[in-house]
């Protein structure tokens, strides 16, 4: 028969750029009916209960808080309930401090380009991201490898948006990512491959040492 | 890498070395106090429900801190390089007495003690690195005014096992939260003053 909605659990929220945030919650079994479903917070030094500003920007079952509704270094306490005719259910608290969740969108716009002795390998931030003003600080990782090959080669760049790499196979057809990382967070996704044919006789770097 | 090679004389680190130095100690001060926090976290404070106490919790909530990108932006950076000296000053006391109650918690692994001796030891060498760049960036009074948020340790009955963990717990919080604003400020400053904003 028809029945109250089960309790919806809140179970990610996510800082892409540390100036807004999403969370998403999983709605439990609606009951047979029609289910309404309201996220409510309140924050650290700031009592009133306030609603979710935004519920379409991230997606279904989410939240998603612009700049205005963003602070850092402050506990957010967030409840989802859930409702229909038959009555009502609220997830467990969930308490949230932005300034742990940030996990960036991968970087942009790889370039790959063959020279003589080596691939030059260059990308952009991730969009939306204040890297210059110093507001987030991101640091790179890259990976190559070879289309047959199984393992991947990966460098960690550091704050730099470009990077040569020399140990390449000549003739072969080669696939390289980018991922980049806040100082204090979470790895972004790789970077959608990108691929380069090296040719054959690309000049392997010298690399005898005496 | 010593501060002045022996035997120079007048020598004189650039500020931006100066800055250079303070980001690496504020960024492994964080990422310390964030080992040390959920180290804590794991072994002795699960299902405790210590965070809904933490809230409005640490000594430094009553320094008005920008909590934002715009707020950040707005502060004059003589403010914020005031905030960030009075932030690691409201945290001499405190840090003592975590390394001293560290040795007290049951069973405590040794990586815990060490990772708070060498907070304490990390944060008076970065404060004293933000001394010399306040003199280099605002020369005149320090302002080294005493004072201490710190209302000094709870009076905690030693039977009383839980609110001794939570103590600890709310310290290490507040340490984790703080010690990222600092990293957060000083990696702005250095890009605002030394880089031209164009980091």
């Amino acid at each position: 028969g028809q029945t109250a909605p089960e309790k919806p659990e809140i179970i990610k929220c996510r800082s892409p750029e540390k100036e807004t945030f999403s969370c998403w919650w999983k709605p439990g079994y609606d009951g047979g009916l029609p289910t309404n479903y309201t996220l409510l917070y309140t924050k650290e030094n700031h009592p009133e209960v306030i609603e979710c500003p935004d519920y379409k920007t991230s997606g279904p079952y989410s939240c998603y808080f612009d700049k205005k509704h963003t602070s850092l270094w402050t506990i957010y306490i967030i409840v989802v309930n859930a409702t229909n005719e038959k009555g009502s259910n609220a997830s467990e608290p969930f308490f949230v401090d932005v300034t742990y969740i940030i996990e960036p969108y991968p970087p942009t716009n790889v370039s790959l380009t063959v020279e003589k002795k080596h691939l030059l390998v260059k990308w952009f931030p991730p969009l939306l991201v204040d890297v210059k003003y110093g507001w987030l600080t991101l640091v790179y990782e890259l990976r190559l490898k070879s289309e047959k090959a199984q393992e991947w080669e990966i460098h960690f760049t550091g704050k730099q948006t470009h990077f040569k790499v020399f140990s390449l196979h000549p003739g072969e057809n080669h696939v390289v990512q980018v991922r980049c990382k806040p100082d204090h967070g979470f790895w972004s996704e790789w970077s959608p491959e990108s691929y380069v044919q090296i040719p054959k006789i690309f000049q392997e770097k010298d690399m005898t040492v005496w | 890498l010593p501060i002045c090679p022996n035997g120079s004389v007048n020598c004189q680190i650039s500020t931006g070395d100066l800055f250079d130095r303070a980001v690496k100690l504020s960024h492994y001060i964080h990422s310390l106090s964030t080992e040390i926090f959920n180290e804590f976290d794991e072994r002795y404070a699960q299902d405790r429900g210590f965070i809904t106490k933490s809230i409005n919790a640490c000594h430094t909530s009553s320094l008005n801190t920008p909590e934002d990108k715009v707020q950040a932006q707005q502060i004059q950076h003589e403010d914020l390089l005031n905030l960030v000296l009075r932030v690691l000053r409201s945290w001499n006391d405190p840090l003592v007495h975590l390394v001293s109650e560290v040795q007290g918690i049951k069973e405590a692994p040794d990586t815990i003690l060490w990772k708070a001796i060498e907070i304490e030891d990390q944060t008076k060498r970065l404060l004293e690195g933000m001394e010399k760049i306040v003199k280099r960036v605002q020369p005149g009074d320090l302002g080294n005014e005493v004072y201490s948020l710190w209302p000094g340790p709870p009076a905690v009955q030693v039977a009383d096992d839980d609110s001794r963990l939570f103590a600890f717990y709310n310290l290490l919080h507040c340490l984790r939260r703080d010690s990222h604003k600092i990293d957060n400020y000083l990696k702005l400053l250095k890009c605002r003053l030394i880089q031209d904003s164009s980091c």
